[in-house]
């Protein structure tokens, strides 16, 4: 007995060694095949709720993205820790003005139906995105490659910024410099489609998409039902160890319930929870190693309407900072399973991280948040509205903000629950005011996804009617900032990059301009029994190319 | 008789036009755009994409134009189109509306097994120990809503005994748990209406008149108070039939069950007004239809009934 247990000990031991090796090398060749860690086969099942779409000129909430990002691989991939690694792309090159890419593709990689992936897949996918008649909800992401107006607006079918010098070559010419530009590519949005695609609207394309990924799909997309993917054996790139990956599509009222009591259940190999049952999983499966607890790329906030209202003052939106008790909420309402924010850049960046630079963040102080209150004009008895979208958990912390607020403040809080899609209307309306919940995750992973959408001038947009139609429903405005973030975008060097977001940063927590609560934690249960090498990737989802089996 | 099915039938159109109607000036008023919800996400949509989408849907006529190109197009049979998978609303709810039906089907022979065998006995041997029991049973039944009993069975069944698939798919186990919980609250409904009528009809004279006739036991319980007794718990399962539809709407949901009510569900938190105003179309007709059929059989039960 003493033996098999010791033999176990020193299989294990090699698994995971194995397992580190093979992450390591992928990490900077993003090639080869077979990692030869961990044995091939078995299905991994879970459950998600509908996704919107599975198509790549779609596909944009995790659920899709987990579908999506398995099919197709593209010019780069994000890491779960906030980088990129080159997928196809074995090289990059930058002109020194920031403003035109040239990339070599990968040669001998195939999409699953046999076509080439070469430069014309990605230029035929990319302008498939981009015109108009796609109405593509994800298409701003290509903002940046000239001639992506002109196809918007319907005047061209092709973007004029790309071009394929040779077959192996994508070369695209942006309208601004961008030196993170290919981080962007990372997206699914700038996957590669073979000829069969067709146009953004090809229904038997969309439900059952042709992909160059590690995976394929198995049937099409039965709705409201399940998807099911296969192993692509003949993936160019390092190939997955899953031979099937079985997906229920649970219903949104009570998914995660069910996700949960599947695991339970011997159903399912990853699960989410539902927030009242976490201490009692915890304690059930962290023992067991079946726990994952990881801080993602997003970050949830108090969005104070920085241009009118109670709000308008800087010092007013500190003292609300320095009202809120962040660490009695996370212990008492969340079981202390959040994390405290203390910037804008969520911790995943690392490079950008500054731990406690809203100062306002670290700790409750009362005494301080009623003086500030005074400087600000934000006198007791004010009425301040606090808007938050129903139905998804936020009514306890809600009521426990508004009790901290009105406490220390002396402010009378009228919090309105509201369904999403009126709470994202409200916050757009002209006269807006007051304070509203909001959370923000990155779609690749850059600081300039964090700060130029919600806090550039630019991106307020205003219509006509005064309605804010960009992300910076804020409406924050300051001109230093915009200056810097404009700088960073045009610089070449990473590490200068990084230093002028992090004087970006500084400058906007200065103004107050988001009032920081918690990081985005999330935690998950993964059959970690049955399968080896199981991570939460970018997205949330579990990272599927690289699970096997024990 | 025929022309009592055509007026009646005539009836239906007038419901399901008045159904229609309330439905689509009630969604109206809802807030929030049905487009502006499909995404989801944080982050704004294009207002180019938009206002294509809502071109797309018609959702940029006023309400009354939109109510007549539904009405125009439901007298073809086109439910329309719905927003987050732009397919037509027929072909989506199609597969849910059996599904549903299947789900509707197993309650209800569950309802007529347990019900009625339980109300027959309790009756024939009324005040007994069975009896006594059944009572006690069937209240505790109705009183339990079918939410907490699904999630318990649920808990039960598939968590910690792992006798049923969490996810039914088309398997015939599947369907055991949602058809039980989904009958539930009505078998026991059905039972004590049971035997409270089967009470009343043993009293009756013609029963007697049987009896004393000198007919065979098993000749009386069938042909004279069984078929009497029936009549009333037909009525009610008819009616009942309509209620499943309210009742699929929990259970679906509590076990992921792909039919009409999960899919209301669905709509409802997305703003997808096509499917919701399709699912209680369909609904309505199908109630104003199984009244219908429930009158026709009821006809047919007892001759003193006339159509007319």
């Amino acid at each position: 007995m003493r033996g098999a247990k010791s033999a176990k000990w020193v299989a294990g031991a090699i698994v995971i060694a194995l397992a580190a090796t093979a992450c390591g090398s992928s990490d900077d060749n993003g090639g080869g095949s077979g990692s030869g860690s961990g044995k091939d086969g078995g299905t991994f099942r879970l459950g998600i709720t509908e996704p919107v779409a599975i198509d790549p000129y779609n596909s944009q909430e995790s659920e899709g993205t987990l579908v999506t990002d398995n099919l197709f691989t593209g010019l780069y991939d994000p890491t779960a820790d906030g980088h990129v690694v080159p997928a196809l792309a074995t090289s990059k090159k930058v002109s020194s003005d920031g403003k035109t890419w040239t990339f070599t593709i990968k040669k001998g990689t195939k999409f699953t139906n046999g076509e080439p992936v070469d430069a014309q897949a990605f230029i035929r996918a990319w302008n498939r995105v981009a015109v108009k008649s796609a109405a593509s909800d994800v298409a701003y992401h290509m903002a940046g490659i000239e001639g992506f107006a002109d196809a918007q607006a319907g005047k061209a079918q092709t973007m004029s910024g790309l071009s394929a010098p040779d077959p192996y070559t994508l070369q695209v010419k942006l309208s601004a410099p961008d030196f993170e530009f290919y981080i962007k590519t990372s997206h699914t949005v700038f996957s590669p489609v073979p000829k069969v695609a067709g146009d953004a609207h090809n229904k038997a394309y969309n439900e059952a998409p042709i992909g160059n990924g590690p995976f394929k799909m198995q049937g099409k997309w039965e709705h409201n039902k399940s998807i099911t993917l296969v192993r692509n054996d003949d993936y160019g790139l390092t190939k997955a160890h899953l031979a099937k990956v079985q997906i229920d599509i649970l219903n949104s009222a009570n998914g995660v319930t069910l996700e949960t009591q599947g695991f339970e259940s011997g159903q399912y190999d990853w699960a989410r929870m539902p927030t009242p049952q976490l201490p009692a999983e915890k304690a059930k499966y962290e023992p067991q190693g079946e726990w994952i607890d990881q801080d993602t790329n997003g970050m949830n906030y108090l969005l104070p309407i920085t241009d009118n209202g109670p709000m308008k003052n800087a010092k007013a939106r500190e003292a609300i900072s320095y009202a809120i008790d962040r660490d009695a909420i996370i212990k008492g309402v969340f079981q202390g399973m959040q994390t405290k924010s203390t910037t804008i850049l969520p911790p995943v960046f690392k490079d950008v991280y500054q731990k406690d630079l809203c100062t306002s963040c670290i700790k409750q102080d009362p005494a301080k948040a009623k003086q500030l209150a005074a400087e600000g004009g934000l006198k007791p008895g004010t009425t301040i509205k606090l808007a938050y979208n129903t139905g998804a958990g936020h009514e306890e912390w809600i009521q426990a903000v508004k009790q901290q607020l009105e406490s220390v403040l002396g402010l009378k809080v009228q919090t309105s629950g509201e369904p999403f899609a009126q709470l994202l209307g409200d916050q757009q309306k002209q006269g807006a005011s007051g304070l509203f919940r909001f959370a923000w995750g990155a779609d690749y992973p850059t600081p300039d996804n964090f700060l130029y959408p919600l806090l550039d001038t630019a991106s307020i947009n205003k219509d006509s009617s005064g309605k804010v139609q960009g992300d910076n429903r804020a409406r924050y405005s300051n001109k230093t900032f915009d200056d810097l973030l404009a700088k960073a975008r045009a610089t070449s060097d990473d590490t200068a990059r990084n230093a002028i977001y992090k004087q970006a940063e500084k400058v906007a927590l200065d103004d107050m301009a988001l009032i920081p609560l918690w990081n985005r934690t999330q935690l998950r249960l993964a059959n970690t029994k049955k399968f080896a090498n199981i991570k939460m990737d970018f997205h949330e989802d579990p990272n599927l190319p690289e699970i096997s089996l024990k | 008789m025929g022309r009592y099915v055509v007026r009646r039938l005539g009836q239906l159109v007038v419901v399901v036009l008045g159904a229609t109607m309330v439905l689509f000036a009630c969604l109206f008023v809802i807030p929030g755009d049905p487009v502006g919800q499909i995404a989801g996400s944080d982050k704004a949509r294009d207002p180019a994409v938009i206002a294509q989408l809502h071109k797309q849907y018609g959702l940029d006529k006023p309400l009354i134009v939109q109510y007549g190109t539904y009405v125009g197009k439901l007298v073809t049979g086109d439910l329309g189109t719905d927003y987050t998978q732009d397919r037509p609303v027929t072909e989506i709810l199609g597969p849910k509306l059996e599904n549903t039906a299947k789900l509707a089907v197993a309650a209800i022979v569950v309802d007529i097994v347990i019900g009625i065998s339980v109300g027959v006995l309790a009756a024939m041997r009324r005040y007994s120990i069975w009896d006594v029991s059944a009572t006690f049973v069937t209240t505790l039944a109705i009183g339990v809503p079918s939410i907490v009993l699904g999630m318990i069975m649920q808990r039960i069944f598939v968590v910690q005994l792992d006798w049923f698939p969490l996810i039914a798919g088309d398997s015939f186990k599947g369907i055991v748990l949602p058809a039980v919980t989904l009958a539930i609250i009505d078998a026991a409904l059905v039972a004590q209406l049971a035997r409270s009528t089967m009470l009343e009809v043993l009293r009756a004279d013609y029963v007697k008149t049987a009896v004393a006739k000198g007919l065979s036991r098993r000749t009386v319980l069938i042909r004279h108070i069984m078929r009497n007794s029936v009549i009333p718990v037909i009525t009610y399962l008819g009616i009942s039939f309509g209620t499943l539809l309210g009742g699929a709407i929990i259970t679906e949901t509590i076990f992921n069950w792909n039919g009409i009510g999960l899919a209301l569900i669905q709509a409802i938190q997305q703003n997808n007004n096509p499917i919701i105003v399709g699912v209680v179309t369909i609904g309505v007709a199908v109630f104003v239809l199984l009244n219908l059929i429930v009158d026709l059989l009821y006809a047919a039960l007892d001759p003193r009934i006339r159509l007319a």
